[in-house]
């Protein structure tokens, strides 16, 4: 039956140890107890004790390497068959290997290297060979850090403004609030325009199965997919009892399918109501009725929606309130 | 309205709460017929005679002593201190006694008493006549400090402290005894606590004590030329110490200076600007800088005195640098 050694926990904030030395080499058979290698943490150096008998097999770590508490260093397997030399390295080899500390190294060399599991016979299940200590998911944040004062940063951050990348464009640190680009309006704005209503009057008066926000779901789905040159887009209808309706192509009779959310639609004209807000991520365009236009209001939430961008997507949209016949062409 | 000197406001404070409570007595080195070396309490002897203002031998530990008896038994002292440099000798009288009998009697014993002394350097009085020792007081609770910053302040704030029931520590610019300000001819009290928005800005606050004050304002002066605009603060008690009043203003300018005459090292200006960083931090665009007196022993010589203590071009320098942000601490 094979047996796994594992990185052991040496201290109360231990989180690895460095492999000082190997005392036995793979094929080498142990004995219950025998020391196999030694390792040290900042506070002491141990040995590491065989807790099965077999053969030495599978190696993972060199000398030198700083091994994660829990990892597996090596197996030790019953017969001299199953022995597993591929390993990282020979003891003998390894005190001319240059020690690699490198977090990333051991990972990937631990995954290379590791032990197939069919030399075991059909090993119980909490015996099989763990995966591999997951290797840290990539930074996406920069870790650079930005000189720059409390106000600044706080500011940056509420209007998505990315330091780093304004000291890669050649601001030099300390940044201050003034050297902030002042047109970067931050990621939750709302632009509004003001449309006249006769043409879509006009429109609805001729046709009885016409439907207000359909209309305008085609509108919003046809600017959008002019603008941004894409072939489906999906409107979700939010109601005024908060139910939402995903509704793909409006203006193509509603072909396609497309999983994720354009934009979001309300249509307030029934109502009161002028405007409508929510922290929900995404593009939401607030119909209502102010006088005899309709009020269009285009909020941007966290969408990553510049400024000129929504700029164009709301004037596209009120183009097409204003001439209905734009959407045809 | 009328113009008079911080001498005189101090003067008349002290006449009118004497009239109006006769508990209340002067004590102190040359407070009778000599008026003090800086005339502040002269006639009050002829109104008011010798058992109501005390001139005492040169013995400061003596005097203060009897005072704090006397507050502790019904009477309402008001201790004149030549020098603040003195505070040195009346520690346990003060600092022991008196800021703590209220405390250890239980709550049974009140020391409503007033020292006055004074501080500020320039007057060419080397180093044992001319120190802001300020800073001193502060740190021990059971003291309330005041620092008026002109005749104005000097009265409203002077009236308050006579009416206070526990020891105030009232200290006086001694540069500024000559100065004028406009001071109503009615009577005014000015509350402790509350600081004084001596003049509104946008881009920098200065937080000014006693004597900064005036350089601060000339500070600004010289500030406003390059397009600056500071706001000045007078904190007016620095126990209390009105904090709201500074970080409402710091929050709007992102940027401050505090401004005291009292060493730089372990002072009030530390003190303050340490307020504003704790409580304030997120709105800071800058650092916040202490300005204070050079931390050696006041220079005889008038041309290394002047060099000592913070003046309106060294503050305008400090608040272009940090306007500009130019000031970088830690790199």
């Amino acid at each position: 039956m094979a047996s796994e050694i594992k990185m052991p926990q040496l201290g109360m904030n231990q989180d690895s140890a460095v492999i000082v030395t190997w005392l036995k080499v793979a094929g080498d058979k142990v004995a219950l107890g025998d020391a196999l290698l030694e390792v040290e943490t900042d506070k002491a150096t141990v040995e590491v004790e065989a807790l099965a008998e077999g053969y030495l097999s599978g190696i993972q770590a060199v000398e030198g390497d700083d091994v994660p508490v829990g990892n597996l260093i090596a197996m030790i397997v019953d017969t001299d068959a199953d022995v597993t030399t591929a390993q990282v390295a020979s003891p003998s080899a390894a005190s001319e290997v240059a020690p690699s500390v490198d977090a990333s190294d051991w990972v990937e060399a631990s995954q290379a290297e590791r032990p197939q599991p069919e030399p075991f016979a059909e090993p119980p299940k909490r015996q099989s060979v763990p995966p591999p200590q997951p290797a840290p998911a990539p930074i996406v944040v920069s870790q650079a850090k930005v000189l720059a004062s409390p106000k600044a940063k706080l500011l940056a951050r509420e209007r998505g403004i990315d330091l780093v990348a304004l000291r890669v464009k050649g601001l030099s640190e300390p940044i201050h609030v003034k050297d902030l680009p002042l047109s970067q309006v931050g990621d939750h704005y709302a632009l509004s325009a003001q449309v006249s209503q006769e043409a879509v009057d006009a429109l609805l008066s001729r046709s009885e199965i016409m439907d207000r926000t359909m209309l305008f779901a085609s509108f919003a789905a046809g600017a959008w997919r002019r603008f941004f040159e894409v072939e489906d887009v999906a409107v979700t209808l939010i109601g005024l009892d908060g139910e939402a309706t995903i509704c793909t192509n409006p203006d193509r009779g509603g072909e396609g399918t497309l999983n994720a959310t354009s934009l979001s639609l309300i249509d307030l004209c029934e109502t009161r109501l002028s405007s409508y807000t929510t922290s929900t991520v995404g593009v939401t365009l607030c119909v209502a009725k102010e006088q005899n236009a309709f009020l269009l209001t285009l909020s941007v939430s966290g969408a990553g929606l510049s400024m000129p961008q929504a700029v164009g997507l709301l004037n596209e949209i009120a183009a097409r309130v204003e001439d209905p016949i734009r959407q045809l062409l | 309205m009328r113009q008079i000197t911080l001498s005189q406001a101090v003067n008349e404070a002290i006449a009118e709460e004497m009239r109006r409570d006769p508990t209340i007595f002067l004590i102190g080195e040359d407070v009778a017929e000599a008026g003090t070396p800086f005339k502040v309490t002269a006639g009050l002897v002829e109104e008011f005679g010798t058992e109501r203002v005390i001139d005492t031998p040169i013995s400061e530990p003596g005097f203060m002593g009897m005072a704090v008896g006397a507050a502790m038994t019904g009477s309402r002292p008001i201790v004149d201190l030549m020098f603040g440099d003195f505070l040195f000798l009346i520690m346990d009288q003060l600092c022991n006694q008196a800021a703590k009998a209220h405390y250890m009697s239980g709550g049974k014993l009140n020391v409503p008493l007033v020292l006055r002394t004074n501080l500020g350097a320039t007057r060419r009085s080397a180093a044992q006549h001319s120190q802001s020792l300020h800073a001193l007081v502060a740190h021990v609770p059971g003291l309330k400090v005041a620092l008026p910053s002109s005749a104005y302040e000097a009265k409203g704030l002077l009236k308050t402290a006579i009416r206070d029931n526990n020891p105030v520590v009232f200290i006086e610019d001694k540069l500024m005894y000559q100065d004028k300000a406009s001071v109503p001819e009615e009577e005014y009290l000015i509350p402790f606590g509350q600081a004084n928005i001596v003049r509104e800005g946008r881009d920098v606050t200065l937080v000014a004590t006693s004597s900064m004050r005036q350089v601060c304002e000339k500070a600004a002066d010289l500030l406003s030329e390059d397009g600056i605009s500071a706001e000045i603060i007078d904190p007016r008690t620095i126990v209390p110490l009105d904090e709201t009043t500074i970080l409402s203003s710091v929050k709007k300018t992102s940027r401050a200076i505090v401004v005291d005459e009292g060493h730089q090292s372990y002072g009030v200006a530390a003190e303050i600007a340490s307020i504003i960083s704790e409580k304030a931090f997120y709105h800071l665009d800058a650092p916040v800088i202490r300005m204070g007196a050079m931390d050696v022993p006041v220079p005889f010589s008038p041309v290394l005195e002047d060099l000592t203590v913070p003046t309106p071009e060294l503050v305008a320098q400090n608040a272009r640098k940090i306007v500009f942000g130019e000031m970088i601490h830690g790199l």
